[in-house]
């Protein structure tokens, strides 16, 4: 669970390198002023801790999460529910083409939480198998967790155990599929080819496009 | 006058079911009702003039964006997301544009930023100018709309010489803002800029918003009925709204003073001077009062940031082809309805790998189930529309 090639850190030195390519100042060693408050709440909760690109985001392990963002709530002053998401880590899709097989088999669950005095704010995420994600729901913690997770549970068919409804919230009842799972097609764009590729593919020699036609800030150091 | 859960439930359950054998019913409110702002759907359990147990039903307005947004390039997506909370459409591009600046290291002309921040508030004001509108029409009350309206139309067309567009100006561009060709009246089409005279005239819309702003609160805060329509009803404690999500001016109307453009740094608000209005009691009688009090700052942050408008260029250097570098990141904005954020996820494509959209008025409108337990049915509209949500927001 908390094995999950540690997204987290990944992210980080990749915040270092975007950081070089533009701006020196992120460059520099020293770590993010948010870092200190990223480890204090991962000690805290018992995750791993990490700044991505201004983003203060825990890894817990999945029994632990309705523990840590009880933790969260009580001890280090998150309060107020911001949201509930997951992403499908399951394949990587080009704009615009067809779905490939799975690559990854896990969903990433995300809960935000933040305060309502200092701004400060948390991202907790935690992993869950692709074939039954089902974890603990967050409704006793943060009532407002209810909609999210009915949300989550329509969209990536993740199980919330202990919710009181977890009923279609968006779609209609007889609704089948889990609409933002990868694996999940959208039919447009099956049975026509994506019209967005014809832009970007006339961009990069054309120039009669209407984005190259600000020209004057413009170099393509892709060309 | 504060509602007594308790006493509410034991007058209605006991001697009012009891004595006078009144029939509990259940009623459909919607999908298509005026105060509905959009199309929701609530299901309430009915006693006498007691509604129990309400459900929202949602829904309606679902088109799908956060699926969409996978099969789109960066560019194309300012257009999507216009269109959550349309009341105040350009608010809404600029976490999302801040984000993917934000994972490709872009710095953004300073110029840009300050056009950015004066029609975010434009936004803003014509946002809750709407409100001002609408709300006490709900409670019966037409005259004000005249008033509002008649504002927000001038700020919506300084708008719209701006970016071409009245609702879904979609004139943000990754690294900067894109002004439209030969908008405004004496534009020169060669240079673009903002057109010429924008500045002045906003200043002048700004002091005849401030004038409105005054007239609508002689109109409403000294009216009898609207006062007893809302004072003491609907009180939302600051525990619950907090634990719901409930962000904006309707946490503040409860007595936070917390406002995201003075912790997060998406605009350069620091540099402004301007203060955070709070409500004290949290009920729909301060939901209004603060947004138009917020109405007045957002005229002191838009007449000092033209004062201060630096020359510049619009626009960062950006790549013809723009892909967004591997990373994640959350940004979050102050919008007109509250905290508006986007969790985007890249993978280095042309597009999202993810793109989760936090709306204000999804959280904002959570709340309900709660809010409307035990209140008189024509409560349930004073409570609605004083939540300000848009149900474009609510199911993006």
């Amino acid at each position: 669970m908390t094995s999950s090639p540690s997204e987290a850190v990944n992210g980080e030195a990749e915040a270092a390198d975007a950081g070089t390519d533009a701006d020196t100042e992120t460059a520099a060693p020293e770590p993010h002023p948010l870092q200190g408050y990223a480890d204090d709440v991962a000690t805290a909760v018992g995750g791993e801790g990490a700044v991505v690109f201004d983003t203060v985001k825990v890894e817990v392990d999945s029994g632990d999460w309705v523990s840590a963002l009880t933790t969260a709530r009580d001890e280090m002053g998150l309060i107020s529910f911001s949201w509930l998401s997951a992403t499908d880590w399951s394949s990587e899709v080009e704009v615009g083409d067809p779905y490939p097989e799975a690559v990854e088999d896990r969903i990433e669950l995300l809960a935000t939480v933040a305060d309502i005095s200092e701004g400060r704010r948390v991202t907790f995420s935690t992993t869950l198998t692709k074939d039954s994600p089902t974890i603990s729901s967050l409704v006793g913690v943060y009532a407002g967790a209810n909609w999210h997770e009915r949300e989550a549970h329509e969209m990536f068919g993740i199980d919330f155990e202990g919710h009181p409804n977890l009923a279609h919230l968006y779609l209609p009842d007889s609704f089948v599929g889990n609409p933002l799972r990868k694996s999940f097609p959208l039919l447009t764009r099956e049975v026509k080819p994506w019209p967005g590729t014809v832009d970007v593919e006339a961009m990069p020699g054309g120039g009669d496009d209407e984005e190259t036609a600000d020209a004057p800030s413009e170099e393509n150091p892709e060309a | 006058m504060v509602v007594d859960r308790d006493l509410v439930r034991h007058l209605s359950e006991s001697s009012v079911s009891v004595e006078l054998q009144t029939e509990e019913m259940t009623l459909n409110i919607g999908p298509q009702h005026p105060s509905t702002h959009g199309v929701l759907r609530l299901v309430a359990r009915v006693d006498g003039e007691r509604a129990f147990d309400v459900q929202p039903v949602i829904g309606y307005m679902h088109r799908g964006y956060e699926k969409l947004s996978e099969v789109r390039t960066y560019p194309q997506i300012t257009t999507l997301i216009n269109r959550i909370d349309w009341v105040a459409g350009y608010a809404n591009e600029i976490p999302f544009v801040v984000a993917a600046e934000k994972l490709l290291g872009l710095e953004v002309p300073e110029r840009a930023q300050y056009i950015r921040l004066i029609l975010t508030e434009m936004a803003r004001i014509s946002s809750h100018l709407i409100f001002m509108a609408s709300y006490p029409l709900e409670l019966g009350a037409a005259t004000p709309l005249f008033f509002a309206l008649r504002e927000r139309e001038r700020v919506l067309d300084l708008l719209e010489g701006v970016t071409g567009g009245r609702f879904h100006p979609n004139f943000n561009r990754i690294g900067g803002v894109k002004p439209a060709y030969g908008s405004g009246s004496s534009t020169r089409k060669v240079i673009q800029d903002l057109p010429a005279g924008f500045l002045a005239e906003t200043r002048e819309a700004m002091d005849r918003v401030l004038e409105a702003v005054e007239e609508l609160e002689l109109l409403v805060a000294d009216n009898e009925i609207i006062l007893a329509r809302t004072k003491g009803i609907g009180v939302l404690p600051v525990d619950v709204a907090a634990s719901y999500g409930v962000s904006g001016p309707n946490l503040r109307a409860s007595g936070v003073p917390f406002d995201l453009r003075k912790v997060e740094d998406y605009l350069p608000y620091h540099l402004f001077d301007f203060e955070i209005p709070t409500g004290e009691n949290g009920d729909c009688w301060d939901r209004w009062y603060v947004r138009l009090l917020e109405i007045r700052q957002s005229v002191r942050i838009i007449q000092q940031a033209i004062d201060g408008i630096p020359s510049g260029p619009l626009q960062a250097k950006v790549p013809k082809i723009i892909k967004v570098p591997k990373g994640e990141t959350y940004v979050r904005a102050e919008n007109p309805k509250g905290e508006m954020g986007y969790y985007l996820v890249s993978n280095g494509n042309q597009g999202p790998y993810r793109l989760k959209i936090r709306s204000a008025s999804f959280s904002n409108i959570s709340i309900l189930p709660w809010i409307l337990e035990g209140v008189l049915v024509p409560d349930i509209i004073a409570i609605m529309g004083s939540l300000d949500f848009v149900l474009g927001d609510v199911d993006r």
